[in-house]
């Protein structure tokens, strides 16, 4: 046929033409593809990661959080501790204990590890709430979990040793004696010469005073002398004897600041979550979320599951163990916990949990799995009557908690990536068509030769869309090829998207910080579908096409002897 | 009857603000199987008058019968009708499709009749191509490239051949070779041949020579047959 030895002599002699043609097609089309791919690769994550609840098989999540200015307890629901007073003050009291006793510890100067288990923004309450959640209308199935905040405490107990030091201190007493009555002084006479001593003077010169016959009396003989101070005391009337016991010193109160003892205690936080292992598809973490190991044994037993990203970080593997205030639990498995209010670093069997914490049948959520996905809204509804201070959160209510920039990517995509797609397919057009345009104006000479033969404008245009469909098929089939190229580098090399979620709230007024981050890291993909393939191939098809027919319709309209006039 | 009768033809063409007149109320009358040299210095309205005879343009006055019906009135698929079948044209550039063999090319003009491959290079054989059927233009020298021209504008057995400058681009032994191939092939064919020339000396091998000077017949001369 001789057409078609024509396109294909016109396409193969004038390869550069038709190389370059096709590559500008190729590149349109591996742009739309690329961006396609890349737009579906980050829908497909961000439905993996932001739909945090479906992961868990689980509809609803209902806690009790803390309300400012709450007049009336959770008890009025039926829940929980009950009482009046603010939801501050039960969060305070429930986070209380991790305000260190250090005498707890142990004997100072030796080594501690604890961890303080805290219920964080969540407060915990009995889990029977969960039944009556159970049997509500349009409620499936409810699992309740316990995910609470856990401070790490670990260091040496530090000695505390005051030393006191007192003044010596002189005390001065001046005081002046009875003087001894007449009949008291015989007595002493009587008293001393029967002792052997004499006093040196007369009876009737007493008057002179006391103290001076002290003073001779204390002044005889050197080798007489204790003997005479002996005696005398012994021969002293008893009133003066009782005077010079008696004597007590000042009350006194010694005060001294001791300076905090230098401790190398340090802290870290992490999250641990009780999960109900006999309930493995819905739960705080479930099967879907294993990525190694195996999931809780049904029996509850001393098993943990890990977070990869915290098992990475603390270099904890499956059959590591993991010691909690003396309890050593052996990691099963590792999970990748979707991210929302209720993802956790470590998961224990709920039970141990509740043990652990001093939390014996409490839990701090209810997961809830509607009937079916259209009951999810009355559901909520009906949660939220029948406990008014619950919170209710749906999938959609978790993901909205969540940033990152896969958030950022996917909203970029979602805002642009149609827009940046149209674009592409529009630059992508444009270039075809330019290029095809081109082609055909350096041809007018050429086809007003093919006119002049005879050719109708049929013919002529029918021959240049021919060729045009040929290069946009090879075009098309370039493009695919480099676009999927482009798909198949960004798996292999996949830039990872981080998607985080925080949860509760600094009440730094309280002293207590119950912000928990949880960061997801999600490799970037880019799935290629047949559509957007199929797309892509027709575009370049369509641009070629349109492009040249225009280009071959212009020129074969013209009079064959204004073609032939064209200058080559 | 003649072939063509022209009557008061006249081409205008608008260059800008000026109008130019290539053709201006031209009446002819040419008879069939003769051999025509339109002779005269270029922008005389040679090519002018060659397109409008090929139904390659139409004129922007006047009334153009050929073969009894006026071209003029045709509609443009009536006209390429009558290129493909009525009309074969050769061109001072040769006008080969730069991508197709010397076959391919006569081809080219065959193809929408139904003609063969065959008939093709029976063709090329007559001008004396045969060995270089499937050579581009490309590789033929210019005197080559018009023989396959030539083989072009004959493969349908057309009524006429129009030849614009034919030996333009080719030296003088060349193209009095062209010319000769030209007329006799013609004769053998039964085509009237229509040659554009601005060579007195090649004009002047015409039976017949119509002379134009600014759009206008200035001289009709029926030389006596030998």
């Amino acid at each position: 046929m001789f057409y078609v030895r024509y396109l294909r002599n016109e396409l193969v002699r004038r390869r550069t033409r038709t190389i370059v043609t096709a590559v500008g097609l190729g590149l349109g089309v591996a742009l739309v593809v690329a961006i396609a791919s890349l737009s579906k690769g980050l829908d497909r994550a961000q439905h993996k990661t932001l739909d945090p609840l479906a992961g868990i098989g689980t509809d609803l999540t209902v806690t009790l959080q803390p309300q400012q200015q709450q007049d009336q307890g959770f008890g009025g629901g039926g829940f929980g501790p009950g009482g009046g007073g603010g939801g501050n003050r039960d969060l305070i009291q429930a986070n209380q204990s991790v305000l260190t006793d250090l005498s707890k510890l142990g004997k100072p100067g030796t080594h501690f590890v604890h961890d303080f288990f805290l219920p964080g923004t969540q407060l915990t309450f009995p889990q029977s709430a969960a039944s009556q959640i159970a049997s509500l209308d349009g409620v499936a199935q409810t699992t309740t979990g316990l995910t609470l905040l856990a401070e790490h405490q670990e260091g040496i107990v530090p000695k505390i040793v005051a030393t006191l030091k007192t003044q010596a201190k002189t005390q001065t007493i001046t005081r002046n004696l009875p003087r001894p009555s007449a009949q008291d002084f015989a007595k002493m006479q009587a008293c001393l010469q029967k002792a052997g001593v004499t006093l040196g003077r007369p009876q009737t010169q007493q008057g002179q005073g006391f103290g001076n016959s002290f003073g001779g009396g204390g002044g005889n003989g050197g080798t007489t002398r204790s003997a005479d101070r002996s005696a005398f005391q012994k021969c002293l009337p008893a009133s003066m004897r009782r005077f010079r016991t008696r004597f007590t010193t000042p009350s006194q109160t010694l005060k001294q600041v001791l300076n905090p003892p230098q401790t190398n205690i340090t802290t870290s936080a992490y999250t641990i979550g009780g999960v109900d292992q006999t309930s493995p598809n819905m739960g705080v973490v479930t099967t879907a979320q294993l990525t190694k190991g195996a999931f809780l044994s049904p029996a509850g037993g001393k098993e943990a599951l890990v977070a990869t990203s915290y098992a990475a970080k603390h270099s904890l593997k499956v059959g590591s163990k993991l010691d909690l205030n003396g309890t050593s639990f052996t990691v099963v498995g590792l999970v990748s916990p979707p991210l929302g209010g209720q993802s956790a670093d470590v998961y224990l069997p709920l039970k141990q949990l509740q043990t652990l914490a001093s939390e014996k049948n409490l839990a701090n959520v209810i997961l809830v799995h509607a009937k079916s996905s259209s009951d999810v809204a009355k559901v909520k509804q009906e949660i939220q009557q029948a406990l008014p201070q619950a919170q209710v959160a749906s999938s959609k209510d978790v993901a909205d908690t969540i940033s990152g920039s896969l958030v950022d990517a996917s909203n970029l995509s979602h805002d642009l990536g149609l827009a940046l797609s149209i674009v592409a397919a529009v630059a992508a057009f444009l270039l075809a068509a330019l290029l095809a345009l081109s082609s055909v104006g350096k041809r007018v000479r050429e086809l007003g030769t093919l006119k002049a033969l005879g050719w109708t404008q049929r013919m002529v245009v029918r021959q240049i869309a021919g060729e045009s469909l040929v290069t946009g098929i090879l075009g098309g089939i370039f493009g695919i090829a480099l676009g999927v190229l482009v798909a198949v580098a960004v798996d292999a090399f996949g830039p990872s998207l981080t998607a985080s979620s925080t949860t509760g709230s600094d009440l730094a007024n309280l002293g207590v910080s119950t912000v928990r981050t949880a960061t997801h890291s999600v490799s970037l993909t880019a799935p290629v579908g047949i559509a957007v393939l199929a797309i892509g191939f027709g575009l370049a098809l369509l641009g070629g096409l349109i492009a040249g027919t225009a280009g071959a319709l212009r020129a074969a309209r013209l009079r064959p002897a204004d073609a032939l006039r064209q200058v080559e | 009857m003649s072939l063509y009768e022209l009557t008061g033809v006249a081409r205008y063409f608008q260059r800008g603000p000026t109008t130019v007149r290539a053709l201006d109320d031209v009446t002819l009358e040419i008879e069939p199987g003769a051999f025509v040299a339109l002779e005269g210095p270029s922008g005389s309205g040679k090519t002018t008058l060659l397109q409008i005879l090929g139904a390659l343009d139409r004129p922007s006055a006047g009334t153009v019968m050929f073969d009894g019906s006026d071209l003029v009135k045709q509609p443009d698929s009536a006209l390429a009708g009558l290129r493909l079948r009525s009309f074969g044209f050769v061109f001072q550039q040769f006008n080969l499709i730069p991508t197709l063999t010397a076959v391919e090319n006569v081809e080219a003009k065959l193809a929408p009749v139904g003609g063969t491959r065959e008939r093709a290079l029976q063709l090329l054989a007559e001008v004396g191509l045969a060995e270089r059927a499937d050579h581009l233009p490309a590789h033929l020298s210019g005197g080559e490239q018009q023989r396959v021209a030539i083989a072009r504008a004959l493969s349908v057995e057309p009524r006429v051949v129009l030849a614009d400058e034919p030996t333009g681009n080719l030296d003088s032994a060349t193209g009095g070779e062209i010319i000769d191939l030209l007329a006799n092939l013609a004769a053998e064919h039964g085509s009237t041949v229509i040659v554009a020339t601005h060579d007195a000396s090649l004009a002047a091998r015409a039976p017949r020579r119509v002379t134009m000077r600014d759009g206008k017949v200035t001289g009709n001369v029926h030389a006596v047959p030998a």
